[in-house]
């Protein structure tokens, strides 16, 4: 019988579970301490056991996270890739500073079957990525727990109430700290005055315990997040932002209680409260800017519907949970609402809006036959569908995804930025000490004051805050004008880039075709021609009957009868009891040489020659003409044939291209660009351009639905919109020179303050508001990132949707 | 003079009570969402209009 060594609690009779740690085995009370006890030890961190100064919480009392091995939830949170490992993004309570994402990531990549472990700071989210038959994703969510986070799996629900517990009580002790701050400032203002004009002992003292009784819910509630942060930095053994904090205000405090005891001369309750109050100011501004920058993933993911009405086998609805929709099952969607997953349409076309998903702001017709994506809203309704894909496995989770991973890839210079935070504390630390000995030589009255300025002043929040908060504002702004950034790297690139190279195909084309040229060979005029093709087409979904369709009139008069189409030839069909023949020139006359056109004949007699070509997107002429003016070369390569890649060159006065490449062509012309000096971007569809963008310095993807999900880029332009680029390059641009001026403020700041604050010329309070406006500066300077430029037409969070989702 | 002995404790309850009734209205989620609720006068429609069924109407 004897305390459990990690808990701390009796061990039962009977039981003798032993845990080793240090080569040392300790007695545990149940197999969960044991577990954590271990655990901790063979991360080398058994100083823990040591340095603690109350025992850890009861292991077993560590939620059971088995239920995650449940299959049904897996769907929902879990994407299996192609290479057969699994990934789950999670929200993480608790995180605080670097040193949180250095201990999650030391604790949790050296795991068996753990491949990735990628930590968002201020998303609070993490990434992981195991290999399921090695490791379970309860293990790892109990590994979580363990460190003392409490892990979330990412699912619209959780991802709420998380935020918006966050979010309500740092309000409260945001509240809680100003009200204290008003009142303790209010009695040092009387005291103040006293000590000048002179103050009876005791009313000074009543003053004084007043200010202490005030002062004490905001040091125990408020300030409570900088006292557990620093308790955390001290355990993984990385002094952060939080330390030098925590340290300030305990020993403001403390010397303030003792002086109020024994009627001392000087009490700091007024700073103490204040130098709360303004960090959590700007801690909160922080938070709501986090926050909205988790508004597009949370907009996205909140698409997916919770319920949907699933057709059973005797022909009846259901209304069933989408997660547990299984691939095959008929689904029916009603008028208006919103398709709960991918599927194939049953029923007979419809139209749907993919606004939100794509930014195609039309209304799309779905055919029989065709995909429905998650995320879209059914126009005209009832629809059936026959689910194809479910869960994270929907083109809607997939962009979701995308969007999260981009948020969580951490640039390397911030990795530079954190290490330098971590090195400027314990210079910090160092420096308060130096300074609080040199002044004890000097004048010990004035030591304490100083010292505690140097603490205050040079907290280096603005100094970790200068680069992300810029470059998290930076890809919420894009999000919403749907450019996704997806790697780390991608907004510094897009600056730097000074070759951009297009694929044509998909990419500066439209896989439309549009009629360019007739030529009639009879008196049957080009019009008559077009019409007489278009009922040929009519029922056609082939790219030239649509282009035919398109240019002919809108319901041309008469019906072709006995339409019949001849595979890789043309179609025939009998209008006004003439044999009409659309095709290839030999089929549609016989003897004519084939030239690419397509030709309309009566009786074997000809009657029009077609001449098609690809139809531009429409903002493609802008984009290449905005990348020049820009100073940018530009180039085509393409695999099509010379030709055609000549004439789309020449309509978007683009000089320098080459055809026929194949993709070790197209590769070889990127490492001779390289070779250059350029920085090359590649603007390719995402799929059929894969190798070619994984070459690139700066890959960017075009293409909507399902291409996305495959896409390795490094920007996606999502809503199929070429122009996107160019205001991402001007975001870009931007957010470079904000995160500079950051960097430059914050140094400046602190080289400025240190030096004044040892040598005694800052007091406390002012230190206290130094501090936090150099935070809040280089937060509200972040914030100016896409200001005053208009906003996409189509956007997430634009207020008709906001209205909309309110008044629902 | 001494009726600042009265006052001063009155006031620090009267924070207290301030402090009660904002944390009740933290609690209910009056202060959840700042955004929104100015949007709401600016739209003309109090609901949004009925979606159109196929439903026969009565």
């Amino acid at each position: 019988m004897g305390a459990c060594f990690h808990c701390g609690e009796s061990v039962p009779e009977g039981v003798s579970f032993v845990a080793s740690v240090a080569g040392q085995r300790h007695p545990v009370c149940c197999l969960g301490c044991a577990a954590a006890a271990e655990w901790i030890s063979s991360l080398g961190l058994q100083d823990y056991y040591r340095l603690r100064d109350t025992p850890a919480a009861r292991a077993s009392a560590v939620v059971d996270y088995s239920a995650w091995e449940r299959p049904q939830l897996q769907r929902m949170y879990v994407h299996h890739r192609a290479d057969g490992s699994a990934e789950v993004s999670l929200l993480l309570e608790g995180i605080r500073c670097a040193a949180c994402s250095w201990l999650l990531e030391r604790a949790l990549t050296p795991m068996a079957g753990v491949r990735e472990v990628a930590v968002n700071v201020p998303g609070k989210r993490v990434r992981i990525v195991w290999q399921p038959g090695q490791i379970a994703l309860q293990a790892v969510l109990g590994a979580v727990a363990q460190l003392g986070y409490v892990p979330h799996p990412l699912n619209r629900e959780s991802l709420d109430d998380v935020a918006g517990r966050e979010q309500r009580t740092a309000l409260k002790r945001l509240v809680v700290a100003g009200l204290g701050m008003m009142q303790a400032m209010m009695f040092a203002i009387i005291l103040y005055a006293g000590s000048l004009e002179g103050i009876e002992p005791a009313a000074r003292d009543f003053f004084r315990w007043i200010g202490l009784l005030v002062t004490l819910p905001v040091i125990a509630y408020s300030a409570q997040p900088f006292f557990a942060g620093a308790m955390r930095e001290l355990r993984a053994r990385r002094p952060g932002m939080d330390t030098p904090v925590a340290l300030a205000l305990a020993l403001v405090f403390i010397a303030s209680a003792i002086e109020t005891l024994r009627g001392g001369a000087h009490v700091y309750f007024d700073s103490a409260s204040m130098f709360v109050f303004l960090l959590l100011g700007g801690r909160f501004l922080e938070m709501r800017a986090r926050h909205n920058s988790a508004d597009v993933v949370d907009a996205l993911a909140r698409l997916q519907p919770a319920i949907a009405e699933r057709r059973t086998s005797d022909g009846r609805l259901e209304s069933v949970g989408v997660h547990e929709l299984e691939i095959g099952d008929k689904v029916v969607v009603a008028d208006g609402a919103i398709v709960p997953a991918d599927g194939e349409l049953t029923s007979v076309g419809c139209r749907v809006d993919e606004s939100l998903l794509s930014g195609e702001s039309k209304p799309l017709l779905r055919r029989q036959g065709e995909r429905l994506v998650a995320g879209s809203v059914l126009l005209d309704g009832p629809a059936e569908i026959r689910v194809e894909r479910v869960g994270s496995d929907t083109t809607l989770s997939a962009i979701v995804r995308l969007v999260g991973r981009a948020q969580q890839q951490r640039p390397r210079w911030t990795r530079y930025g954190d290490r330098a935070a971590s090195f400027f504390v314990s210079a910090l630390l160092l420096a308060a000490s130096c300074t609080a000995a040199i002044w004890l030589f000097i004048d010990p009255s004035r030591a304490f004051a100083s010292s505690l300025s140097v603490l205050v002043v040079a907290c280096p929040c603005a100094f970790a805050l200068a680069v992300p908060a810029a470059l998290a504002r930076a890809v919420a702004v894009l999000a919403q004008r749907g450019v996704l950034v997806l790697t780390s790297n991608a907004i510094e690139n897009l600056v730097r880039v000074g070759h951009f190279v297009f694929d044509k195909t998909g990419t500066l084309t439209q896989r439309q075709l549009e009629l360019e040229s007739i030529r009639t060979f009879t008196e049957v005029g080009e019009q008559q021609c077009l019409d007489l093709a278009a009922r040929l087409e009519a029922g056609s979904t082939h790219p030239i009957a649509a282009a035919l369709r398109a240019a002919a009139n809108p319901s041309p008069e008469g019906i072709a009868l006995d339409i019949g189409s001849v595979r890789g030839c043309g179609v025939q069909a009998d209008i006004e009891r003439r044999r009409y023949r659309l095709g290839t020139p030999a089929f549609a006359t016989p003897g004519l040489p084939d030239d690419g056109s397509v030709v309309l004949a009566c009786e074997g007699r000809l009657l029009a020659r077609f001449t098609l070509r690809e139809a531009l997107r429409s903002d493609a002429a802008a984009l290449v003409s905005a990348l020049q003016a820009e100073g940018a070369s530009i180039q085509i390569l393409s695999g099509d044939s010379p030709d055609r890649v000549a004439s789309v060159a020449a309509r978007l006065g683009v000089a320098d291209f080459a055809a026929r490449l194949n993709p070790e062509q197209k590769l070889a012309h990127l490492a001779a660009q390289r070779r250059a000096g350029k920085l090359v971007a590649v603007i390719g569809d995402g799929v059929n351009d894969a190798p070619a963008l994984a070459g690139a310095d700066l890959a960017v993807a075009i293409g909507s639905g399902a291409d996305l999900a495959q896409s390795s880029a490094d920007i996606v332009l999502a809503g199929d919109r070429l122009g996107g680029l160019v205001e991402a390059r001007q975001i870009a641009v931007s957010t470079l020179r904000i995160m500079r001026q950051n960097l430059l403020w914050s140094f400046v700041y602190n080289a400025l303050c240190i030096p004044l604050a040892a040598a005694g010329w800052v007091p406390p309070w002012l230190a206290a508001i130094g501090m936090s406006l150099s935070s809040i500066a280089v937060i509200a300077n972040s914030l100016r990132i896409g200001r005053g430029r208009a906003r996409a037409p189509v956007s997430v969070t634009d207020a008709p949707n906001v209205l909309k989702a309110v008044t629902a | 003079m001494n009726i600042i002995f009265a006052l001063i404790p009155l006031s620090l309850i009267l924070v207290a009570l301030a402090l009660w009734a904002f944390f009740w209205g933290v609690n209910h989620a009056q202060f959840d969402d700042l955004d929104t609720p100015a949007l709401i006068p600016l739209s003309d429609d109090s609901a949004p209009p009925p979606l159109p069924t196929d439903a026969p109407k009565p």
